[in-house]
């Protein structure tokens, strides 16, 4: 992953996280395999900003952790959308939404 | 697992954090072992791509708040491990906090309880004390009795308003006789106060006046001491001065109108107080307390005032004439101007805490040497930079709250004898003492002190380089250090300077004020009051012949060089000014007529004091009442107002209400320091003798007649060896009598000195305290310094260099410091005496820039220097070059 994408990432890798999340609860791991696969490869999360962001988020109160066993029968910290999570991943995607059609815009017109 | 791994992964958030990575790699691993790789190969792999563990684990910490605590928990498990480590350091940088905090907290709580603390009455801030104002003079004066019934009945500012006078009495029963402190109070004082009775009532308005039943109410020591604290108290009679009393009230515990310890014991009604004094509406002596209605300010209430002032001007112009009133706040009254001094003292304790403060500075930055290469591992294996700030502070705030602890210690037990040494020179302080404001301020003092003193330590290690410090084992790389711990000593030298400059300013001053001539001779005198009983004193002339008896038995005591009673004494601050006028010139307004100060004495006073007599003659026993009144002046008066003339033979007459006079001045004696060994200007100072025995009928008898004067003795002996022969002297009318207040002159002016001796004796003992720490402070860091320069100094001396050389190379390299640190602070010294200078009361006799104290102070702070690094130096001339240079 070169330096564009990771700085692409920084801003929206909460936004990411949480729309993964709404999906339903879902571990650490899955959810980086998850970004990975829908992304088609191109966000390559790295544990290290991964977990951070986790423990960050479930802090605002955003996401909600519980420890349950996974279908291999281990252990794993599953995170769930809090409503307050939702709130604030339907205000982010607002936010994107109108971001990107702004950036549509110019690029369009500008032409 | 390594040591710093168990102290990473503690706690049950430490370990699910563990849990959720290890799930993640494990998972990671299955994945590429699915894919086809081998099991060794997909751990490498996941491991690789996994990153700085630590380092991710440390960001997952700092998200909480929870994380954070757990932090704080772990930096200081291994902070008190680290100090318990060094017990040394410990104790050192402990003790030095303690010291420097302690110092502060004992003269914080003393300014918080003086200063600070409200009144302990409800709503203290709005009661005042009213003054009368004279114009002419410029000066305060307590109102009349009259004047003050005026007040009260046409004033609408106040809610209340009251008036008291001090009073003594003789106590005879029940329990053993006393002399003891009384207050007349009028009607409504407690109440006005906000105080109430536990037990009883106050003063009704009919007891209030002339004629009213005798009634008392009691302090609750007196009636614990004497009454067994029973409520049947109510109704007893007590004796005072032979008439009973019945006790109607008695007071709350604690209760202190001026929160220091000799208050009154027993209050009675003011209007039943002596007529002769209370009447005339040109005396004065009341004082009066108000509470200001709600929502009225001093300013309207002062303006109330000055117009009913007018009122009784224009009614009573003989008493009243340029007589305006002043609204004071109560506290301001109670505190005066002992505010500035206590916040100075504060300031210069402040200093010393910087200093101490210095010290732990430079003890951690030698610390921080040795464990820069600690920090260094920790930061590799991935603690932020953040996070070892977060340690050293951790670790020397918990120093500091050691050091506040123990600091708390030193206040609570220095305080109280602090106090002790200097009796009378503070306002309120019966209630000092340590509460819930002191406690945090030494708490926040401790956090404060301990991250500024963290800091350094912390902003060297900023610039370090985290190779060079694991690669070198945190040997060099120190020469920062030197700037550092370098610019601390001369910062503290500079301080010390300041404070020891500060102190013997004063200790100048008082040095001042002992050699200066006082008019009198202070030594060898001996003073005492006496009460007699009432037998003895209810007809003038058996109290005449009572006092002289006395005075001729004390006399006759063959150690007794001299013996005689006077109504004033100089140096205790006594005001007993008088208007007066010459021959006939009577002002039309007696308050435009100068005032001078009377001294009423016996004819044998001038001897016993030895106030020279420069012309004419003093009393005699003959100048009695039967005789023409005279007069004696001083030679201020004599100057000031006889410039042309002689002023033997010519007609003085004492303004009192009623006049005393004229009488014909007979002689001029020299002038005598009454308000004290200093500066007198402000005062008045024309002075004048007028004779006790030429003392009319009603006024000896009177309560401020002959039984309040005191009786001065004097003598070779000691007050111990000398007071038995005195006291059987007194006895000797048959009855013992209570003697009180004995005192020799000498301590009478030594008190008077309280001003600049509490000042004096405070500063001292910050700056011997400075002095202290910041010796150790340069001890420290030569010391440091010739322990890092072993390899250098050995190279010297290998090249020739001979013992000499290197014991002035480190004696010069802490005079360099001590001499910087003298530079500094003399320029803060300046400007620090300034600030001493501009509180009027404290310096007296010496320039704010006294070379003489600067030069002495100067050589001290030098000599202290060498001393200090005396020992480091002898240590370098010891470096044997062989050994210094093989040992690195």
């Amino acid at each position: 992953m070169n330096e564009e994408k990771s700085e692409f990432l920084k801003g929206t890798l909460d936004m990411l996280i949480l729309k993964v999340v709404a999906l339903g609860p879902i571990h650490g791991y899955a959810i980086a395999q998850r970004i990975q696969q829908i992304s088609r490869d191109f966000f390559q999360l790295q544990q290290g900003s991964l977990y951070p962001a986790l423990h960050r988020l479930e802090d605002r109160g955003w996401l909600k952790a519980e420890w349950k066993t996974t279908e291999t029968g281990r252990d794993a910290k599953f995170y769930g959308l809090t409503a307050r999570g939702r709130k604030q991943l339907e205000a982010e995607v607002a936010n994107w939404e109108k971001l990107t059609d702004a950036v549509a815009l110019i690029l369009r017109t500008a032409e | 697992m390594r040591w710093y791994q168990r102290f990473f992964s503690r706690g049950p958030t430490e370990k699910k954090l563990d849990a959720e990575l290890r799930f993640h790699l494990e998972q990671q691993i299955a994945d590429y072992v699915a894919a086809g790789m081998t099991p060794d190969e997909a751990r490498r792999r996941a491991r690789q791509e996994f990153g700085g563990l630590e380092q991710m684990k440390e960001e997952c910490r700092d998200v909480g708040t929870a994380h954070l605590i757990e932090t704080l928990m772990q930096d200081l498990r291994y902070g008190l491990r680290q100090l318990r480590r060094s017990p040394g350091f410990t104790a050192v940088a402990v003790l030095t906090l303690a010291l420097g905090i302690g110092a502060n907290t004992a003269i914080f709580s003393v300014v918080d309880c003086v200063l600070l603390a409200p009144l302990p009455y409800p709503q203290s801030d709005h009661l005042v004390m009213i003054w009368e104002w004279n114009l002419h003079l410029k000066q305060v004066r307590e109102p009349s009795y009259p004047n003050f019934r005026d007040w009260q009945r046409d004033a609408r500012s106040f809610q209340e308003m009251a008036g008291y006078k001090w009073h003594f009495f003789d106590l005879s029963s029940p329990g053993t006789p006393e002399h003891i402190a009384s207050m007349e109070i009028s009607s409504g004082f407690f109440t006005m106060l906000g105080v109430k009775l536990p037990f009883g009532r106050e003063f009704s308005p009919q007891e209030d006046r002339r004629g009213g039943a005798p009634v008392a109410i009691i302090s609750d020591q007196l009636w614990r001491d004497r009454f067994g604290g029973s409520p049947k108290a109510l109704g007893k009679p007590l004796t005072l001065n032979e008439v009973e009393y019945t006790i109607v009230g008695v007071l709350p515990p604690g209760f202190r109108l001026f929160g220091d310890t000799n208050d009154a014991q027993v209050f009675t009604p003011l209007g039943q107080g002596d007529p002769l004094i209370l009447n005339p509406r040109g005396s004065y002596g009341c004082i009066v307390i108000a509470r200001l209605r709600p929502r009225v300010s001093i300013a309207q209430a002062q303006a109330e005032m000055s117009t009913t002032q007018n009122r009784l001007d224009q009614l009573y112009p003989e008493a009243n004439k340029g007589m305006g009133t002043e609204v004071v706040p109560l506290k301001k009254q109670f505190v005066g101007d002992v505010g500035g001094t206590l916040l100075l003292l504060l300031g210069a304790v402040g200093l010393v805490l910087l200093i101490a403060c210095g010290n732990v500075a430079n003890l951690l930055l030698a610390r921080s040497t040795a464990r820069m290469r600690e920090f260094a591992i920790r930061s590799a294996l991935g603690a932020s930079r953040s996070r070892v700030v977060r340690q050293f502070l951790t670790e020397s705030v918990l120093l500091s709250l050691a050091g506040g602890g123990l600091g708390l210690l030193v206040a609570e037990w220095g305080v109280k004898p602090t106090l002790a040494a200097v009796p009378g020179s503070l306002p309120r302080s019966g209630e000092i003492g340590l509460n819930v404001q002191v406690l945090l301020f030494a708490l926040g003092v401790a956090i404060t002190v301990g991250i500024l003193f963290g800091l350094a330590p912390v902003l060297k290690s900023s610039k370090s380089n985290l190779h060079d410090a694991l690669k070198e084992g945190g040997r060099t790389s120190t020469s920062g250090h030197h700037h550092m711990q370098g610019g601390l000593v001369i910062f503290q030298m500079a301080l010390t300077l300041v404070l020891l400059v500060g102190a013997g300013l004063l200790f100048r001053t008082i040095r001042h004020l002992w050699e200066t001539n006082p008019g009198f001779d202070a030594d060898h005198l001996i003073t005492f009051q006496v009460e007699f009983p009432p037998s003895l004193t209810k007809a003038p002339s058996i109290e005449r012949a009572a006092y002289q008896q006395m005075l001729e038995r004390i006399r006759s005591i063959p150690s007794v060089e001299a013996a005689d009673f006077t109504y004033n004494l100089p140096l205790r601050g006594w005001e007993n000014n008088a208007y007066f006028w010459i021959g006939s010139r009577k002002p039309a307004i007696i308050q435009s007529a100068p005032q001078m100060l009377v001294y009423n004495t016996g004819p044998d006073y001038i001897r016993t004091m030895r106030i020279p007599l420069l012309r004419g003659r003093f009393f005699t026993p003959k100048d009695n009442n039967s005789a023409p009144c005279v007069a004696v002046i001083d030679s201020v008066m004599a100057h000031t107002y006889f410039p042309n003339e002689g002023p033997l033979g010519q007609m003085l007459t004492f303004g009192w209400t009623p006049p005393f006079g004229p009488c014909q001045i007979v002689g001029v004696v020299g002038h005598v320091k009454h308000w004290g060994l200093g500066n007198e200007s402000g005062y008045v100072r024309a002075e004048s003798y007028y004779p006790l025995y030429q003392l009319p009928d009603q006024w000896v008898t009177a309560s401020e007649g002959y039984r309040s004067t005191t009786i001065l003795v004097r003598t070779p002996l000691a007050v111990d060896a000398a007071m038995p022969a005195i006291r059987r002297a007194v006895y000797g009318t048959g009855r013992e009598q209570p003697v009180y207040n004995v005192q020799t002159m000498q301590a009478i002016a030594s008190e008077s000195m309280s001003s600049q001796r509490f000042p004096m004796i405070l500063l001292g003992t910050f700056a011997g305290l400075a002095l202290l720490l910041a010796s150790i402070g340069i001890y420290g860091v030569i010391s440091y310094s010739v322990a890092q320069r072993v390899r250098e100094i050995g190279i010297r001396v290998a090249l020739g260099a001979e013992k000499s050389d290197v014991f002035r190379m480190v004696i010069g390299q802490g005079l360099r410091l001590a001499l910087a640190g003298l530079a500094l602070g003399a320029v803060a010294a300046l400007i620090f005496t300034r600030l001493l200078s501009s509180f009027s009361h404290l310096l007296y006799g010496v320039g704010t820039n006294d070379p003489w104290t600067f030069a002495v102070v100067s050589l001290v702070l030098t000599g202290v220097s060498i001393v200090a690094c005396y020992i480091p130096a002898r240590r370098a001339t010891a470096v044997d070059p062989t050994v210094a240079l093989r040992c690195e």
